[in-house]
């Protein structure tokens, strides 16, 4: 029977197969190893692409109890619902296409393909995870080959990236390991029952207010960090920079989310008082992060450097959504983490293939690439338009959904004259429009500069072209009919957004 | 035979009007350069079927039962529900959509043919070309036919995007060398952001609306009731709304102050020029406030607003008009002061209107509904008129390789089909008496003197913005004649003795099907024109389905009523003699006497002459602007990151490291950072511990 199978187990198992398979091919089959990583990738994207077929998702729950000793019950539990669904499939389609895009990865391929499952598992991991501990387990196994991605196949700054990263990184999920603590350790004190790091444990037990007030800020603290919000946010531009495209793809398009996907399904839905106390903290660090990691946009020179302060800037829009705690801002809120995965992945393929194929990505140098890449051309100009949120493509629904979700909860409060923080929001689109056309100008059009020997750089190769086609049709496909993903989100943002509007 | 016509029911297929050229922008983009013309004839084909499409529907609804009814035809599909929202996404067609439509499918159709002849040389950038115009006509006509805000604001933004790539169409490999490539570059850039200003207002003004409405849908917003009990809960966030949403026409429809995109998207072929100024991108502003109308005449404040910034637009960028040597400009300045004269005749009639409503004067609303008709009547001409200009101007600089009018003259001569038919051109835009600007263009300034003839309130405005539209008129005749006089008039200069002659018939049969338009569309005043325009607010404001035809007279009704008034009234043999005398300055200082290119260089000019030359220094005015608020701040925000956020972080980091060092004595590389790591984790994790347990109580 197919319902019998443990799918959500299948999407670990088979990545992990995949990871260990990969790395043993070593020597002679090396070169094959893309094409191992890629079919087991793909194995995987079909496995959850079924998850949309399903009628009822909880059906497919999956609940063992793991460690039982010394008054302490941690169990593997996996779940899949409206919040998690689609960050999954992203997860497991762009795992995939970034196989195809990094196909001719020369140096230790095994190694690196490797990596790229492992993260995959990571990923896929903490948005399936329904007890604390697993959580936590996966976040760290996110961390171990980000780190080595970044270290050995990265830029020559990559041994300070890779430590800044894994210091901030690493920082921020203890100081969230102390949360998780105080509030599993609290749950069994209130109730009365055994210490059980299920989320089903914890949510049911009554927080004092105070308490919530506290712990939130733990892992808020941890979050925010990952996704990241200004002022924690320099990890991110570096580790960019310094990290491989398929690295740095999966990092902006899968791994920031983590951040925002604990925000709503730890933060907000185990200790709502404490987000009503943190309302305008969440607020204000998410208008902060649009304008500023918008501003630093504007000067920078690296492509990809630019194109990791949008990621400061748009996922600044995840948060600032969250922060009204309404049932329209959190769907928006998971509409625009699906947007930003999808056109950061395109993002990142154009920044990375520019250094490949142009060798360089410092925009003063380029210039007038158009003219003689005219694939290239079209895919950056495609991919920097969905992220200036041009509407038909996906990001302008999200955009459009969170800042009038920000405009309902400004018009609700006492005081007026908190309606004109919704300048933010034009003010964001502007900047937003201003750097990306800006490093346009500067990069595929007007003249070219001869600063760069464009004579024997190639246009994008077959690989690319079909990853980033692939993307930037998703791109499309959903910015034409959001309701594709709108309703699998809808009925989750309408339960918490419920329960949310009943406390404030 | 035409029953048999109604009884085809395209009005329900009316989509297909923006979907045949969205099909050919595919077919165009990815095969364009496997047909004759690289997609020219695909590009010609849905502009075609998508005129016809527009002829059939509007011919099928102006005979249907809903149209005398006064109710618009509204078809609804579901397109996106969160929370207690819906979006929809639709059709909603009512007489306006009906003539924008046609003139936006019209006249994309002649350019699109032009461009056959004048893109000839382009090689394979052509496949981009057509595909590109094609997706522009989409954005214009999924923008008219829209049955609410948030679809309309979808194809605006296409649009919008279209200008982008069109006005960058050189913007990699200008013909003329790297400044021109990087001009080109620069004004597609500026174009977009300009514009962009103003959307990202109108989208803020959207928020706000669909917030209080509960709707973005049309035919859901425009309800009196409903706008009534709107109103009276938002006193103060109602009209903010209204002038955000008006924000994205000042933009789009390039009025003070951000007109000054217009002027250099002359940086693109001719024939986008043509496309942006007659058939689409600047009349999606003037649209949106025509079809934000119901929404509009609810408040006085915002209408006098709209109709200031109209007449102001209008003289300011008239101005710039009169000392320019370049031909296109010339034609992007009468461009920016003929879209003023439109807001204007919108902003005073919504006024009266406004005005109308508040004291229950039938015969102010009546002035009102003449001057929205006006506006849109003026809209039609100007998109006949402009077209023919900006092709005609094209086949100029086709035959003589420059777009500067000093190097020009006596062209008459040897481009007769291009010479007469912009003589006709220039007639009409001129308001010369009888040609089809002069009715429309008196009508504008009949409606902005109304109020202050009545006695309204605002009067020395509107008697200022009536003052400002004659000196238009004077100042229109006169450039326009300059600028035919100095290409066509006189002897040749260095160019034209270079032209080789007329353009290819591709290109003049357009030149002669657009004059006779130019110079005709001005008679549809006998054919009730204004009654069919005014239909779409009658739609639009629930006047037959809920009071009966309120207030609205003969004036609006009777075509030949109108003129009669019209001729009945001393202003207007005012104009008329103003625009006499515009030409006859013109043909005195431009024909009369032999051109000394010399006398016109801006070096041996004053300075109010420079002034006027320079934009009023708008160009450098916005550079400030940009440079101050976006590359001022985001140095400082860059510097921010790396030295104050960056520096606690390895201030911290060295620190702690050097706490690790001396627990792990080892000096080594990776040991060394891994030890701070995990000291510092240790030290965070004591902390915090302490911290909870102290707040919690213990556990």
């Amino acid at each position: 029977m197919l319902s019998e199978i443990p799918l959500l187990s299948l999407l670990l198992i088979v990545p992990l197969i995949g990871a260990v398979v990969t790395l043993l091919m070593g020597g002679g089959m090396a070169k094959h190893a893309g094409k191992a990583a890629g079919l087991f990738a793909a194995i995987t994207m079909v496995l959850s692409l079924y998850l949309l077929f399903v009628d009822d998702l909880s059906t497919l729950d999956e609940s063992h109890v793991w460690i039982d000793a010394v008054g302490l019950k941690i169990n593997y539990a996996l779940t899949v619902d409206g919040l998690s669904l689609l960050l999954i499939l992203m997860t497991t389609i762009l795992v995939t296409l970034v196989l195809v895009f990094c196909k001719n990865e020369a140096d230790r391929p095994n190694y690196f393909h490797s990596l790229i499952l492992m993260m995959e598992i990571g990923l896929v991991g903490v948005f399936m995870a329904a007890d604390y501990f697993l959580f936590y387990v996966m976040w760290e196994v996110t961390l171990i080959p980000m780190f080595f991605l970044i270290s050995w196949y990265g830029g020559p700054r990559r041994h300070y990236a890779a430590i800044k990263f894994f210091i901030y990184t690493h920082v921020a999920s203890l100081v969230m390991l102390i949360g998780i603590f105080a509030m599993v350790f609290e749950a069994s004190s209130v109730t009365g029952a055994g210490i059980d790091f299920a989320f089903e444990a914890v949510k049911a037990a009554p927080f004092a207010k105070d308490f919530q007030t506290v712990v939130f800020g733990l892992l808020f603290f941890g979050f925010i960090v990952k996704m990241p919000m200004v002022p924690f946010h320099t990890w991110l531009p570096d580790a960019h920079v310094e990290a491989p495209t398929g690295g740095s793809v999966l990092l902006a398009a899968s791994m920031l989310k983590m951040g925002s996907y604990g925000i709503v399904r730890i933060c907000l839905e185990a200790l709502p008082l404490g987000a009503i106390e943190w309302q305008w903290v969440m607020i204000g660090l998410g208008l902060v992060s649009m304008v500023y990691g918008a501003y630093a946009c504007i000067a920078q020179k690296d492509l990809k450097k630019l194109v990791a302060y949008s990621s400061v800037s748009h996922m600044g829009m995840v948060l600032l959504a969250i922060g009204t705690l309404s049932e329209i801002g959190i769907l928006f809120a998971v509409v625009q983490m699906f947007a930003h995965g999808l056109i950061s992945a395109a993002l990142f393929m154009v920044a990375g293939a520019a250094g490949h194929n142009f060798g360089t990505r410092d925009i003063p140098l380029l210039g007038g690439l158009a003219g003689k890449f005219p694939l290239f051309a079209a895919f950056m100009m495609f991919s920097f338009m969905a992220s200036l949120g041009l509407p038909g493509l996906v990001g302008f629904v999200a955009e459009f959904g969170i800042l009038f979700s920000f405009w309902e909860f400004l018009a609700a409060q006492p005081d007026e004259w908190v309606t004109v923080l919704i300048a933010f929001g034009p003010l964001y689109m502007l900047l937003t429009a201003g750097y990306y056309l800006w490093a346009m100008q500067r990069t595929l059009f007007g003249a070219e500069t001869k600063k760069v020997d464009l004579s024997k750089c190639e246009d994008l190769g077959g690989p690319e072209t079909v990853a980033l086609g692939l993307v930037c049709l998703l791109v499309a496909v959903f910015g034409i009919m959001p309701s594709l993903a709108v309703d699998f989100i809808a009925p989750y943002a309408d339960t918490l957004g419920t329960f949310l509007g009943g406390l404030i | 035979m035409l029953d048999a016509l109604t009884g085809l029911g395209v009005l329900e297929y009316v989509w297909l009007a923006p979907l045949i050229p969205l099909l050919c922008f595919v077919i165009a983009g990815f095969f364009g350069n496997r047909t004759p013309q690289g997609g020219g004839y695909i590009a010609i084909f849905g502009a075609l079927a998508a005129f016809v499409v527009a002829l059939l529907a509007s011919y099928e609804y102006v005979m249907s039962d809903a149209y005398s009814a006064g109710e618009a035809f509204v078809r609804d599909l579901e397109w996106l529900v969160f929370g207690d929202y819906a979006l929809n996404f639709g059709v909603y067609i009512d007489s306006l959509s009906c003539i924008m439509m046609l003139f936006a499918s019209f006249i994309s159709l002649l350019i699109f043919i032009y461009s056959v002849g004048y893109m000839d040389g382009e090689g394979k950038k052509k496949r981009r070309y057509y595909a590109e115009v094609s997706l522009f006509l989409t954005g214009m006509l999924g923008l008219v036919v829209s049955s609410n805000y948030l679809q309309m604001f979808i194809f605006w933004e296409i649009m919008g995007l279209c200008s982008y790539l069109l006005i960058g169409f050189w913007g990699f490999d200008h013909p003329e060398g790297d400044e021109a490539t990087e001009n080109a570059a620069s004004a597609a850039k500026k174009a977009f952001l300009v514009t962009r200003l103003g959307d990202v207002c109108l989208l803020a003004g959207l928020f706000i609306l669909l917030h209080m409405f509960g709707t973005l849908d049309y035919e859901g917003m425009f309800m009196q009731a409903k706008i009534d009990a709107v109103v009276a809960a938002n006193p103060v966030k109602f009209p903010v709304a209204m002038a955000l949403v008006f924000g994205g026409a000042i933009g789009k429809s390039a009025q003070f102050p951000l007109h000054d995109w217009l002027p250099d998207a002359m940086a693109g072929p001719t024939t986008v020029s043509a496309l942006i100024h007659a058939a689409t991108m600047v009349k999606g502003g003037v649209f949106l406030v025509a079809r934000s109308f119901p929404l509009f005449v609810q408040s006085a404040d915002v209408m006098l607003f709209v109709a200031i910034i109209g007449g102001v637009t209008a003289v300011f960028t008239a101005t710039m008009a009169l000392n320019n040597m370049n031909i296109k400009r010339v034609l992007a300045y009468s461009t920016l002061s003929q879209l003023g004269y439109m807001v204007l005749s919108l902003g005073a009639g919504g006024y009266l209107v406004a005005m109308g409503m508040e004291t229950g004067n039938a015969e102010l609303i009546g002035l009102g509904v003449l001057g929205y008709s006006a506006g849109v009547f003026h809209m039609v001409n100007h998109a006949f008129f402009k077209a023919l200009l900006f092709l005609g101007s094209g086949s100029v600089i086709h035959s003589t390789g420059t777009e500067d009018m000093r190097l020009m003259g006596g062209l008459g001569k040897k481009m007769k089909i291009t010479s007469i038919t912009m003589l006709l051109g220039s007639l009409s835009i001129a308001g010369f008496p009888f040609f089809s600007g002069f009715w429309s263009k008196d009508l504008v300034l009949e409606t902005a003197l109304a109020p202050a003839s009545h006695g309204l309130g605002a009067e020395h405005w509107f008697t200022l913005l009536f003052a400002l539209g004659m000196i238009t008129a004077f100042m229109t005749a006169f450039y326009m004649f300059r600028m035919w006089f100095l290409t066509f008039a006189g002897k040749p200069r260095e160019r034209a003795v270079l032209s080789h002659g007329e353009s290819p018939k591709s290109m003049t049969m357009p030149l002669v099907i657009l004059s006779i338009f130019a110079v005709g569309s001005g008679l549809a005043i006998f054919a009730n024109f204004l009654c069919h325009a005014a239909q779409s607010l009658e739609v639009g404001m629930r006047w037959i389905m809920d009071a009966g035809r309120v207030g609205i007279n003969e004036h609006v009704y009777d075509g030949i009523a109108v003129v009669k008034h019209m001729f009945g009234n001393v202003w207007t043999y005012v104009a008329i003699a103003l625009t006499l005398v515009g030409m006859a300055i013109a043909h005195a200082v431009y024909a009369k006497r032999k051109f000394e290119p010399e006398a016109f260089r801006i070096e041996n000019k004053g300075r109010l002459y420079k002034l006027v030359a320079n934009r009023y220094y708008a160009p450098e005015i916005y550079n400030q602007i940009s440079w101050k608020l976006g590359a001022g701040v985001a140095k400082a925000v860059d510097l921010t990151d790396r030295k104050v956020v960056d520096g606690a972080v390895n201030g911290i980091a060295n620190a702690i490291i050097g706490a690790g060092d001396a627990v792990s004595m080892s000096q080594t590389g990776y040991v060394r950072n891994y030890a701070g790591v995990v000291v510092l984790g240790v030290v965070v994790l004591a902390v915090v511990f302490v911290l909870a347990f102290a707040l919690t109580g213990g556990i």
